[in-house]
């Protein structure tokens, strides 16, 4: 079924934004947006390898760009979600509901990664694995955000 | 639940920021209504099912945001898609105008030539009105969309929409197939008579 989760980019967006990244990138002048484009193609891959390459590209774009935060962090959620990392996944969802509590895009997402991980019957692994790991990272990206915001 | 599902039917929702795309889905959705709604990320998505003269379609909807930093990427979600919703907010002019451009937009980079188009008027329930009844409706005619005007708060013309809609894609040759190649699936292929429903939408 369609969804945020699975839906796949088509190979001719992903070159096409790959190409002008890679020209900003060559000239030693990548922007955000360029930046955010080319990763948002990325999660949506089929390939695993291109997904994480995405995240590495949210990841810094979510550390060096403080006005798309929520964007990427959403975009985060996605991938790491469709990477199976639910635990992270969930972690990024919970940040972004502690700046924005009432988020219905974002909650949504929240269940549509719960009802997958019921299907594939990972809910005891991420309870078990998550919670330590869980805190660490909730805490910690959501000073981030919060002070972010305050400034 | 567990009637027979015709189809599944790709619909877009697309439209200037803050003029009502994700008010109308989760009014559409979940019949409700959040006066603080948060601008869309990217592109959203939800499922319906829809009873429609008869015929149970699934509805796959792309609720797409209209901020213009995510406006390089969002057509890439308009592939394949069966209907389109243009929403514009009645109370602010600029987001009538813009229609144009949105339906060149669809123009550019829908893949199927006979998408079926609404173009939805929100926030009838406010006061302060700018563009007219008549006007929007000449200009959905000579673009050859539906029209019809809605709130999302109020829930005027939010069924109805969708309604109209799948309707006319359902009464579109070729626009859709059904999930059941060889089964013996009965489409109601009548003339809708306009004054069948208890909804305003003009057909043009
Ligand atoms: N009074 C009134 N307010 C509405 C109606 N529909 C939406 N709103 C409000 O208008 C604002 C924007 O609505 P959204 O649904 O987020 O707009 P959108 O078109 O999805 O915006 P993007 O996601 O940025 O493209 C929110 O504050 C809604 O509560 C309506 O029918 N009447
Ligand atoms: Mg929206």
């Amino acid at each position: 079924m369609a969804g945020v989760l699975t839906e796949t980019v088509e190979p001719s967006d992903l070159k096409k934004f790959e190409k002008i990244y890679h020209e900003q990138l060559y000239k030693n002048d990548v922007t955000p947006k360029a930046q955010f484009e080319y990763a948002w193609c990325l999660v949506r891959s089929k390939y695993p390898a291109d997904i994480q390459k995405g995240i590495i590209l949210l990841e810094d774009l979510y550390k060096t760009h403080e006005e798309g935060q929520r964007d990427y962090l959403y975009y985060l959620a996605i991938g790491t979600a469709r990477l199976k990392e639910y635990t992270k996944a969930l972690n990024y969802v919970r940040s972004f509901l502690l700046i924005e509590p009432g988020n219905q895009q974002v909650i949504s997402l929240q269940q549509t990664i719960k009802k997958k991980m019921e299907k594939e019957g990972l809910v005891g692994m991420a309870m078990a694995g998550g919670v330590v790991l869980a805190v660490g990272a909730i805490v910690g990206v959501g000073m981030a955000i919060a002070s972010k915001v305050k400034s | 639940m567990d009637e027979e599902v015709l189809t599944t039917l790709k619909i877009l929702i697309i439209g200037e920021s803050g003029v009502g795309k994700s008010s109308i889905l989760v009014r559409f959705t979940e019949d409700n209504f959040d006066p603080d709604q948060t601008l869309t990320i990217g592109v959203d998505f939800k499922t319906k099912k829809l009873t429609v003269d008869d015929n149970t379609v699934k509805l796959a909807i792309w609720d797409t945001a209209g901020q213009e930093r995510f406006r390089t990427l969002t057509p890439s979600y308009y592939r394949d898609a069966q209907g389109a919703i243009l929403v514009y907010d009645v109370t602010n002019y600029s987001t009538f105008a813009k229609l144009e451009t949105w339906l060149n937009e669809l123009e550019t980079y829908s893949t199927k030539a006979n998408i079926v188009k609404m173009i939805v008027g929100n926030k009838i329930d406010k006061e302060n009105r700018e563009v007219n009844r008549e006007e929007a409706m000449k200009f959905a005619r000579r673009h050859q969309t539906l029209y019809i005007e809605a709130s999302a708060k109020t829930r005027d013309g939010v069924q109805c929409a969708f309604e109209e809609l799948v309707h006319k894609i359902i009464q579109t040759p070729g626009l859709w197939e059904s999930f059941a190649l060889n089964g013996n699936f009965q489409v109601d292929n009548k003339d809708h008579p306009s004054d069948s429903s208890s909804c305003y939408c003009s057909l043009t």
